[in-house]
């Protein structure tokens, strides 16, 4: 068929197209006031910094609220001492009590220090709040074992009447805490070392201290060491495997479990170092008596009933991050803020990019999700703002004060005020300035 | 019965006495030889000595009419010498401006004896005057030259003379090398010209570490090669090259040896020429090393002390080198290496007895020096200092 | 047939009544022979004073105490135990319940005990009561094995600063002061609140100043045959130490600094060894107390037990006396008077109470078996007395101590040996002087009112 273009058709055709602009232009309008339009989903929180402690950059699962309204917390000091700081709830005031190095005797080594507590504290059947510290910088380990090395982590105990730590002594030599818990029931505290990946634990009554050897590699240590309520531990292992420690035989077994993790692929700008077969982070349900957890991989949740057959079971109970990442490749690497509220619900701190204060991978604010346990329903309550509308920028741990409060701990941005000194402990991205801070959300029922 | 048992017991107790009233023996075969190695004092006991204090040992160099001088380091420095014809150690003066030597001192042909400073960074020039009729006062300056500072606001941390014969005419009377604290600066000072150069630097970074460590890495010695070409170690271990023809400093790609990962914290500590014109060295962790300044290779020897730290490497009059190793918290132990076999000899920590005269062990060694008479000398570099003489054997 | 018991018996009851030619000459030549050599020994069939004695209870293999016990004002009475190769114990004894209470492992306090290192294995320093009526201390290895062990990872990790709260029970560990060394003679001082030490074996200076946490650290003092065992405090601060050939050094806590006085021990020169440890100088004092009155030192060299009064406002470098030898009055002005024991402490009745040795005295390094004696010195009068060998209410002697102290209420305790039995089965003394198995135990001697 020949087209030509007499007059009449010229015409036709311009009308099409100007219909057809009108119909992409509406379309484009509309689609530019949804945008526009769609409000953007937050959550406002409140928030404490710290004072006089600007420097300290990171902290990652050292978060505790205790029975007596004290939330403790553990700040990270890369190339120094860290510190140990509670926020008193009812007073309202932070407490700093003290630079971890000098807690432990060590100040004038001049020796790696102790610069974090990288595990869960726990208040103690005596009321003391239990943990163990940690190094920073590896160094690729070119200084481990060596004089002038992270001499080892300390098993460390602060008594909240006294205000005093007391130092229970080295736990193993040349290597830090990654990851622990504490086991009433027993009175003994749980580790995982850092870098060989062993397990180990205190018995507090006995002052006595054992090793049972290897677990993990040092890209797949776990992070989490959680208890149940008979004392046995479990951390995980492996492609997604779990052992258990049993301590009537102080002996572990590997579990035929398996976690929901999913292949990694290729980094897409995630840390490559990090095998992502881990779960991350994990929460006792004392009511069911399951624990829950999210894994690395794809940040999916599951449940782990310890006590459904021999090895227990597991289950996906859906992905909790930001719903735009849910079934994408790149959703962020999961977080370790993952506590169970009072009100029955998982409260999650997903963070909008990679997170890792100064190595995260960009700027992005960090969401709250929740799981209803008796609902299995997933929500988004929004971006973490805090009272001045600034974001929440990422968050690496979590806990329930005794009132359901929900505590977080991460960094809040600061902006530089001409001509003074900006208070910062470094940079995410090249351009904002960020400072450690507890985040405080108040659930509302 | 009980007297019976009294008088056994009180026949029996004084048998069993220890008779011996010798050194414990164990002790004496973890030292060295102890008819092969004496101290001195740093002066004239018991008043006229260096202060405690102020006696660390912290440079050592024979001149080449064979005498030592040596330097000292802590509230204040002083220079000695030990003139081997009479045997022991004469104070000179206290050095000004410094509280330390750091192997600074170089001698020329003419006997010039210079010296650079820390912390004000001075080159300074003593002129030795008839030192034997010199009575010893201690507190006395030294009278030197102030020559003048290489760099702006940097000491000296390192010095070395090249008395090779040169055409170019402010190189005549020899040329002096530095490295300067805390930037790592290299600088030449041409001794008939009397002029500094800065001539650039062997780190440019403090290298990642704990919020501590705040030193940028070079070497604690210079060294000069049979053709006055200059070597030394800067950042991550890297070897630098000054040509005095080229008036050029440059980075080569050889580093010194170390585990790896633990590169920037790697410092040549000394460093040896050979008459075979190859170059030993020793590095901080401890290793021995070969350094080849024609073929640009460094051959790794291992290590002959499970020690950090080589304080000090000089030959010995049998071609054996002799080193001591071992930092600051740690105690200092000798040993040799026979390059023709390749095969290390511990020979034990650095401990004089004497007794009843004297007995001294040193911790912490400072410097080492040879002569051409064999003796090697060690310096002790502690708050109570002294200088050891060690005499190989063939 | 000698021996037999008859004769013997008949001998022996026949000396007793003052009748040697009557005895039968078997045993009368034993009786002489004993006698005899008792006197060689030197250990004299001489007076002898009483003393009580508790062992330390579930810690018999506990095998030297030097310097470590004080009595404090609550009438707890501290010891530090050492034990070569484990873990040293620190106990005390409660005078006014009569107990013995172990607080603990040293290694265990310090949290070291899972880590397969040197031991922290004594207490080698005296302890201190601070204003806040805490007990302030350092600890020290114990094996040193020619130092091949020095500063490598398996080797001692260094000495602890500590602190035992009397009130709480509870001991709070400092940290590592000197890295890899142990504090081989320390003290406390109340006024700058601070732990001083002379380490072994490089023989630094330190101190850990408790109010910052600050650890410090003067540099070398001395060689390791000659590192002074007492630290003396002034009522100003200052601290003092021997170095050198009977020198003394003086540290100024205002300007943190050390200053060698010219004052002069009055030392002996040695000569060859004679039975004694040939690693020691014997150029140092031994061990000196603050005397609070006259604002004096008293103390014991090591040569020759003498005896000095040290007066360190006489002048800008102070004035050293030689007061007499506190030593067994036998052995008076002899070549061979035993070593020096750290045993001295002023009594309440303004005496200088001093255990000496009568042999060489060093647990299971010991030149011999002797029994110890108790010597007083009054300052009033400047007269010397030997109050005899001291016994403990079953007879047997103590066979020496190294440490003493005077309680509130003027009680002398002293720390030290006595023999005993071995028994089957598990380990019951602290190591043998000879073949005699000997125990560690807290001597208590109650002065009596001239």
């Amino acid at each position: 068929m020949v087209y030509d273009s007499p007059r009449g058709s010229t015409d036709g055709n311009m009308k099409i197209a100007r219909i057809i602009l009108l119909i992409a232009s509406m379309l484009v309008q509309v689609s530019l006031a949804s945008a526009a339009d769609l409000p953007v989903h937050t959550v406002q929180v409140d928030y404490r910094t710290f004072p006089g402690l600007e420097r300290m950059d990171g902290n990652w699962s050292a978060l505790l609220a205790g029975s007596d309204g004290k939330v403790y917390i553990g700040l990270a000091y890369h190339g120094g001492g860290g510190h140990l700081v509670y926020y008193d709830s009812k007073t309202d005031t932070v407490h700093d009590v003290g630079d971890l190095n000098v807690l432990v005797g060590q100040q004038s080594l001049l020796v790696g220090p102790q610069s974090k507590i990288h595990t869960k504290f726990a208040e103690g059947r005596d009321g003391r709040i239990y943990f163990a510290t940690q190094y920073g910088n590896d160094f690729n380990y070119a200084r481990v074992g060596t004089p002038e090395g992270y001499p080892g982590s300390h098993w460390m105990v602060f008594d909240p009447k006294l205000g005093q730590t007391t130092d229970l002594g080295l736990a193993y030599r040349g290597q830090g805490i990654i990851a622990g818990n504490y086991d009433p029931l027993y009175h003994r505290y749980y580790g995982v070392t850092d870098p060989r990946g062993e397990f180990v634990y205190f018995d507090i009554s006995k002052h006595n201290e054992e090793i049972l050897g290897r677990f993990n590699n040092w890209e797949s240590l776990c992070r989490t060491l959680v208890v149940d309520d008979q004392g046995n531990a479990y951390g995980s292992f492996g492609h997604g495997q779990i052992y258990k420690y049993d301590p009537r035989t102080d002996s572990i077994r590997d579990l035929s479990v398996k976690l929901p993790i999913r292949p990694k692929g290729i980094s897409l700008g995630r840390d490559y170092n990090k095998s992502e077969t881990a779960w991350r982070v994990v929460v006792w349900d004392k009511e069911t008596k399951q624990f829950y957890g999210i894994e690395e991989s794809a940040s999916t949740l599951f449940s782990f009933d310890p006590y459904a057959v021999e090895d227990g079971a597991v289950k996906p109970l859906g992905q909790l991050c930001i719903p735009s990442f849910r079934g994408a490749r790149n959703v962020p690497f999961a977080t370790l803020s993952l506590t169970l509220g009072r009100d029955r619900k998982l409260y999650y701190a997903a963070s909008g990019r990679e997170f890792d204060y100064a190595g995260s991978a960009g700027l992005a604010a960090s969401h709250i999700i929740t799981y209803d346990l008796r609902t299995g329903g997933i929500d988004d309550l929004g971006e973490m703002r805090l009272p001045d509308g600034s974001p929440v920028l990422g968050t690496d741990s979590a806990t329930t004060g005794p009132d359901g409060t929900i505590y977080f701990g991460g960094a809040i941005e600061v902006t530089p005020q001409p001509g003074k000194p900006v208070e910062a402990a470094g940079r995410i991205g090249k351009t904002a300035y960020y400072r450690l801070a507890i985040i405080i959300y108040r659930p509302r029922h | 019965m009980k007297y019976r048992l009294f008088v056994l017991l009180v026949v029996g107790l004084n048998i069993g006495v220890a008779a011996y009233g010798q050194r414990d023996p164990d002790y004496d075969k973890v030292v060295v030889l102890q008819t092969r190695i004496d101290a001195r004092d740093l002066g004239y006991t018991p008043l006229d000595v260096i202060p405690n204090g102020e006696s660390g040992i912290s440079s050592l160099t024979v001149a080449p009419n064979g005498y030592l001088y040596g330097a000292t380091s802590g509230k204040r420095s002083h220079l000695f010498v030990l003139i081997p014809r009479h045997g022991y150690v004469q104070p000179l003066g206290v050095i000004p401006g410094a509280t330390a030597v750091t192997h600074a001192v170089a001698v020329s042909d003419s006997g010039d004896v210079y010296i650079g400073t820390s912390p004000e960074g001075h080159l300074l020039k003593y002129t030795p005057q008839d030192q034997f009729h010199q009575g010893i006062q201690i507190g006395k300056p030294l009278p030197v030259t102030d020559l003048g500072q290489p760099v702006s606001g940097e000491s000296i941390f390192a010095l070395n003379i090249d008395s090779t014969p040169s055409i170019i005419s402010d190189r005549k009377a020899g040329v002096i090398y530095g490295l300067t604290s805390p930037n790592a600066h290299f600088f030449e000072y041409a001794i008939a010209g009397g002029k500094f150069t800065d001539l650039g630097v062997v780190a440019q970074r403090v290298p990642v570490g704990e919020k501590f460590e705040k030193d940028k890495m070079m070497s604690r010695m210079l060294v000069v090669d049979q053709k006055g070409i200059v070597f030394a170690s800067g950042e991550n271990g890297a070897f630098y090259r000054f040509d005095p023809n080229l008036q050029k400093l440059e980075e080569l790609s050889i580093h010194a040896p170390a585990v790896p990962g633990r590169e920037p914290w790697t410092r040549v500590d000394a460093f040896l020429p050979d008459p075979s014109g190859v170059i030993y060295g020793g590095t901080s962790d401890g290793y021995l090393f070969r350094l080849d300044p024609e073929k640009l290779t460094v051959t790794n020897l291992g290590k002959p002390l499970g020690q950090y730290r080589i304080d000090g490497l000089v030959r010995g009059p049998n071609g054996k080198l002799y080193g001591v190793g071992g930092d600051k918290d740690d105690m200092a132990r000798l040993f040799s290496y026979d390059p023709s076999a390749g095969a290390y000899e511990i020979l034990g920590f650095v401990d004089v007895n004497r007794r009843p005269y004297y007995t001294w062990q040193a911790y912490v060694i400072g410097a080492m020096a040879s002569d051409d008479r064999g003796t090697v000398y060690i310096g002790e570099d502690e708050r109570i200092s002294k200088l050891y003489l060690f005499y190989p054997w063939p | 047939m000698l021996l037999n018991r008859r004769s013997f018996s008949k001998g022996a009851a026949a000396i007793r009544r003052g009748r040697l030619r009557k005895a039968p000459i078997t045993v009368r030549g034993l009786w002489i022979l004993g006698v005899v050599v008792l006197a060689f020994s030197g250990v004299g069939l001489s007076q002898t004073v009483t003393v009580q004695y508790r062992f330390f209870t579930g810690l018999p293999q506990m095998d030297g105490n030097w310097a470590a016990l004080k009595a404090a004002r609550d009438g707890k009475v501290y010891v530090g135990l050492a034990y070569h190769g484990g873990g040293g114990h620190l106990v005390l004894y409660d005078s006014k319940t009569d107990k013995i209470v172990d607080v603990g492992d040293l290694t265990r306090l310090c949290g070291e005990n899972a880590l397969d290192m040197g031991p922290q294995s004594k207490i080698h320093a005296k302890f201190g009561e601070g204003k806040d009526g805490r007990i302030y201390f350092s600890t020290h290895g114990g094996l040193w094995f020619d130092y091949a062990r020095f500063a490598t990872p398996e080797g001692y990790p260094g000495a602890h600063y500590m602190v035992y709260d009397p009130k709480t029970g509870q001991v709070k560990d400092f940290g590592i002061g000197p890295r890899f060394e142990g504090v081989n003679t320390g003290a406390f001082d109340p006024k700058f609140n601070r732990i001083y030490g002379l380490t072994h074996p490089r023989g630094h200076f330190v101190y850990y100043d408790v109010a910052t946490g600050a650890k410090l650290d003067q540099g070398r003092i001395d060689n390791f045959d000659s590192i002074c065992r007492t630290l003396g405090i002034d009522d100003e601060g200052n601290v003092y130490g021997s170095f050198g050939e009977g020198r003394i050094f003086k540290y100024d806590p205002r300007v943190d600094s050390i200053r060698e006085l010219s004052a002069q021990l009055p030392t002996r020169q040695k000569g060859i060894s004679l039975g004694r440890d040939y690693n020691k100088s014997e150029t140092a004092w031994r061990v000196v107390v603050w005397e609070q009155e006259t604002r004096k030192f008293y103390g014991v060299e090591e040569s020759a037990t003498i005896l000095f009064s040290f007066d360190p406002y006489a002048g800008p470098d102070g004035e050293v006396r030689r007061l007499g030898q506190l030593c067994i009055p036998e052995m008076t002005n002899n070549r061979n008077v035993p070593y020096a024991t750290l045993s001295l402490t002023l009594g309440a009745d303004r005496k200088l109470y001093y255990a000496a040795a009568g042999k060489e005295f060093d647990y299971g390094g010991s030149a011999g078996l002797a029994a110890s004696h108790l010597i007083t010195y009054d300052l009033r009068t400047g007269k010397t007395q030997d109050l005899g060998e001291m016994h403990v209410p079953d007879g047997r002697p103590v066979i020496g101590t190294n440490a003493a102290d005077t309680g509130p209420d003027g009680t002398i305790y002293l720390v030290g040996a006595i023999s005993v039995e071995a028994t089957v089965g598990e380990q019951n003394y602290g190591g043998k002087i000879g073949s005699i198995p000997f125990r560690l135990a807290l001597f208590i001697y109650h002065p009596k009112a001239d």
